[in-house]
């Protein structure tokens, strides 16, 4: 059992409103807490994880979660086995964060981070999850080159390079995710896990095709699709002329006019990228700024589901 | 073609301009926001850029339609518009005919009621929005509501007047075109030929004549009593029937309560002798059997009986001796010192002439003076000039004359003028004229105007009876300077002499000076109101082009239908207010679909 004495009785970090949990320190401390506050939820499956597989059943105990019930089992003993599994050692991770200048915008900076603020912290608490299953963790910064690669390590002592790596990030100016992608080949020699952290306002099919060739390689690929809820939504002036941070491009409208065709564009937009993931293995995840840090790890930590993609 | 009752209000159609002006200012800049899903709008709109132009032109024109309906609607539009009920607000004149041959009998009827009955139908179409005139025979346009001129109609009887029909549309087109609703005039009339004359008429015009032919008539249409004053011995009258009977038919002509039969033909001069009465002015009435026209079956003249004037012409000069020699050889004058020609005498009446030699004039003018004459011998003139057209010196060429100065405050007395100066007066006793009667003087002694002037002169101005006139009812008449007063029975009408006088009834009129008779004037109903033969279509269409001619039975229900113009303006407030419900629907069918989309 993993659990912190130093969170008990606190409020849990993780579920908190990302925005408060930022003004509360710093980088590392409070994602030290975000970790602390997630890996306490996690107490009763303490191995659970992407870098684990299945090694035996074993009695059902009040607590487990009924997700790893073994239903086939209890159809054919009426008996209550829950999946154990096995953490795999050497398991190397490598986190593509996106920094280009889209990531810098915030639709409200009084009620939510800009995207790449969110970004560091949840990368800063993935790592650090990762590290604390002795996982190698690297980080690529990219926005229209890459800006940095910082090679995985397993190391305790590595995290502290990444946070400095992480806090050192400045947006850019455009989006090119396809050589920080293809960096991750010259990183990860073995099966590995990538995390592409990105608003993915960038080329999709460009994107698509290197996340395939990734997984093609045999990596474990995630996708975390960071949209800010103003991006979701959207809202404005009675007419506004909205202008891409990144290109200049422009567009002149009605917000309230066209607000349901805009939602719409947007969900189609997502529903596109989910379903081109699901087809190819990869996993996806969009997830808003206003999203609670804890939110976000259990669900990028969750074990791949097997579906069957058509 | 569609009219405006208030076209200056076309003018606000540049408002319809107004929604394009906010649509292009509009197009200004508006803020710019940073948003890094621009991609998403940018495919957004590119999937909804046809639908958006489309709505954005669908609304430009909905707005504008609607602004351009309203101003419309308050121009106040009218269109010809068949088989609407109502019609638009609109100018009506009725010309109702009611002549003296109106008065003819169809049927059993009198046409004057079918008129009246066919006004009042068309008055009863009237709306309050209407504006309504009815002229009648008296060319008098009244304005009035439905329900004035409806009662105006029904007291209306059939008047002794005349009515020139091309005059009274004339005066009807004057009206209407002070008034800028659409106007229309209805004329309604037995359509007598002789009635019809030419017309401009601009505005829809419907005739509603009678459909049944016109009825045959007889009528008196004139008495000429001849030279005046009579003797007691009698005289003679002439009389004319006109009409299209064609028939003879029998006349009583009646002086003084004597009668005399006559037969006589249309078209035809009867003459008629008369039995003599005693001295005075007497009233002479001729008249046929009764027919479906009555107006015209009487007509009457007036008469001076007096005894022959006896003159002495014996210092006029030749010409006036000789033609005073041809009237005593006719029985119209008689030789003796009662009336003096050419000098002025110690009594009785004198018609003086200026002496031959203009040295006596002075001499002449203090004699006058003397008398008590009012009047005198001015410096003489020679001009060629002409006498101004009078009752009794027509047109006659003057080369030489005295012009007639007046010593008295007033100017009266004047029987003839040249260029509006004295040529001929009378003062009492004495009468005075510019120019000798001598074709040195003037052209009159040569002319066939000459022995009816000497007769009217001897027999009548130098003894104080000037003029017997003939006139129709509502016509003017020019009445002599010296007349003040006209009588009819007890009726009396202060006049000033020289002006016109229009009698309104017939019958015999007396002028009277100071008390004195010293003229008639005999009024009859116009000759051509007997002649009632209609004038057909073509002609009606060929004088006053696009007339419409129905039956006098549907004149009421042409009144407006002919117009048949209806109000678009109610059209027109619906149409703008579905316009306004349509861009209703469409802006928010398109806030709806964004907001489902």
């Amino acid at each position: 059992m993993i659990r912190s004495e130093s969170t008990a009785g606190r409020a849990r970090l993780d579920l908190l409103d990302p925005l408060e949990v930022s003004r509360l320190g710093g980088l590392e401390l409070v994602t030290q807490g975000v970790v602390e506050g997630f890996l306490a939820g996690l107490h009763r499956s303490p191995r659970r994880g992407f870098s684990v597989e299945f090694a035996e059943h074993r009695m059902y105990q009040p607590g487990d979660e009924l997700r790893y019930v073994d239903w086939k089992i209890l159809g054919r003993n009426d008996r209550l086995y829950v999946k154990q599994y096995e953490e795999e050692t050497n398991l190397r991770a490598m986190v593509v964060c996106d920094a280009s200048r889209s990531m810098a915008w915030t639709g409200n900076p009084d009620t939510t981070l800009p995207k790449l603020a969110y970004a560091q912290r949840l990368i800063a608490a993935l790592s650090l999850v990762l590290l604390r299953q002795r996982d190698a963790t690297g980080l690529i910064v990219f926005d229209d080159e890459v800006r940095s690669v910082t090679p995985p390590r397993s190391r305790p002592s590595h995290w502290p390079e990444l946070l400095r790596t992480l806090g050192s990030m400045t947006p850019g100016q455009g989006t090119a995710a396809e050589p920080a992608l293809r960096r991750v080949v010259s990183q990860l020699r073995r099966r590995g896990l990538v995390v592409f952290v990105s608003d993915l306002l960038l080329d999709r099919d460009l994107a698509l095709t290197v996340l395939r060739f990734l997984r093609h390689r045999g990596h474990q690929v995630l996708v975390l699709h960071v949209m800010d809820p103003a991006e979701v939504t959207l809202h404005g002036p009675a007419e506004a002329r909205f202008e891409d941070p990144e290109t200049h491009a422009s567009v002149m409208l009605r917000p309230r006019d066209w607000a349901g065709a805009y939602a719409r564009t947007v969900e189609d937009a997502v529903a596109g990228w989910r379903l081109a993931c699901r087809r190819n293995g990869i996993g996806y995840h969009r997830i808003t700024t206003d999203t609670p840090y804890g939110h976000v790890l259990r669900a990028a930590l969750a074990p791949p589901r097997r579906e069957r993609v058509r | 073609m569609i009219g405006f009752l208030h076209p200056w209000v076309l003018a606000g159609l540049a408002a319809a301009g107004v929604p394009v002006l906010l649509h292009l200012l509009a197009r200004r800049e508006p803020p710019t926001v940073v948003f890094p899903a621009v991609r998403y709008l940018v495919d957004t709109t590119r999937e909804h850029q046809r639908r958006l132009k489309l709505q954005n032109l669908l609304l430009l024109l909905l707005r504008t339609g609607m602004v351009a309906s309203l101003v419309l609607a308050a121009a106040g539009p009218t269109a010809p518009l068949r088989g609407v009920p109502g019609h638009a607000p609109s100018a009506l004149v009725v010309v109702l005919d009611n002549s003296a041959s109106s008065g003819a009998i169809v049927g059993g009827t009198p046409l004057l009621a079918r008129l009246k009955s066919a006004a009042r139908a068309a008055l009863d179409r009237a709306t309050p929005s209407d504006a309504l005139w009815l002229v009648t025979a008296d060319g008098v346009p009244r304005r009035g509501d439905g329900a004035e001129l409806a009662t105006l109609i029904g007291s209306l009887g059939v008047s002794p007047r005349r009515l020139d029909l091309g005059a009274a549309l004339g005066a009807a087109v004057e009206v209407l075109s002070t008034d800028r609703r659409p106007g229309q005039v209805l004329l309604l009339s037995d359509l007598q030929a002789s009635a019809l004359s030419p017309a401009s008429v601009p505005v829809p015009l419907v005739v509603a004549r009678p459909d049944a032919p016109a009825v045959r008539n007889v009528g008196i249409a004139s008495l000429d009593v001849g030279p005046q004053p009579w003797s007691t011995d009698g005289g003679r009258v002439n009389v004319v029937l006109a009409g299209d009977s064609g028939a003879a038919v029998p006349m009583t002509v009646t002086l003084g309560g004597r009668q005399r039969q006559a037969l006589g033909a249309t078209g035809a001069a009867v003459t008629v002798a008369l039995p003599g009465v005693a001295a005075g002015w007497w009233q002479i009435d001729a008249a046929v059997e009764g027919d479906e026209l009555r107006l015209d079956d009487r007509r009457t003249a007036s008469v001076r009986v007096a005894p022959l004037a006896r003159a002495d012409c014996s210092a006029a000069g030749r010409f006036a001796a000789a033609a005073c020699d041809v009237l005593r050889g006719n029985g119209r004058l008689a030789s003796g010192s009662e009336i003096t020609l050419g000098t002025l005498a110690p009594r009785g009446a004198s018609i003086v002439l200026p002496p031959p030699d203009p040295a006596h004039v002075g001499a002449l003018n203090r004699e006058l003076a003397r008398r008590g004459v009012g009047w005198s011998f001015g410096q003489p003139v020679e001009a060629a000039e002409q006498t101004d057209s009078g009752a009794l010196v027509g047109r006659e060429r003057v080369l030489r004359r005295y012009p007639l100065v007046s010593g008295g405050s007033g100017r009266t007395g004047v029987l003839a003028t040249i260029n509006g100066q004295p040529w001929l007066v009378r003062s009492g006793g004495v009468v005075l004229l510019g120019s000798r009667l001598e074709p040195e003087w003037t052209s009159l002694p040569l002319s066939a105007r000459f022995m009816p002037f000497m007769d009217a002169l001897l027999n009548r101005i130098a003894r104080g009876d000037v003029a017997l006139l003939s006139g129709a009812p509502g016509e003017p008449v020019l009445l002599p300077d010296l007349v003040t007063t006209v009588r009819a029975g007890d009726r009396s009408w202060q006049v000033e002499g020289g002006a016109a006088f229009r009698p309104a009834a017939v019958g015999t009129y007396y002028l009277t000076a100071a008390g004195d008779t010293v003229g008639a004037l005999s009024v009859n109903v116009d000759p051509r109101e007997s002649r009632l033969r209609r004038a057909d279509d073509g002609t009606v269409r060929r004088l006053w082009r696009g007339a419409r001619v129905v039956a006098l039975d549907r004149g009421g229900d042409d009144a407006f239908a002919s117009l048949a113009r209806g109000d678009l303006r109610g059209a027109l407030l619906l149409a703008a207010l579905l316009l306004g419900l349509a861009e209703v629907v469409v802006a928010s069918a398109w806030r709806r679909g964004g907001a489902a989309a």
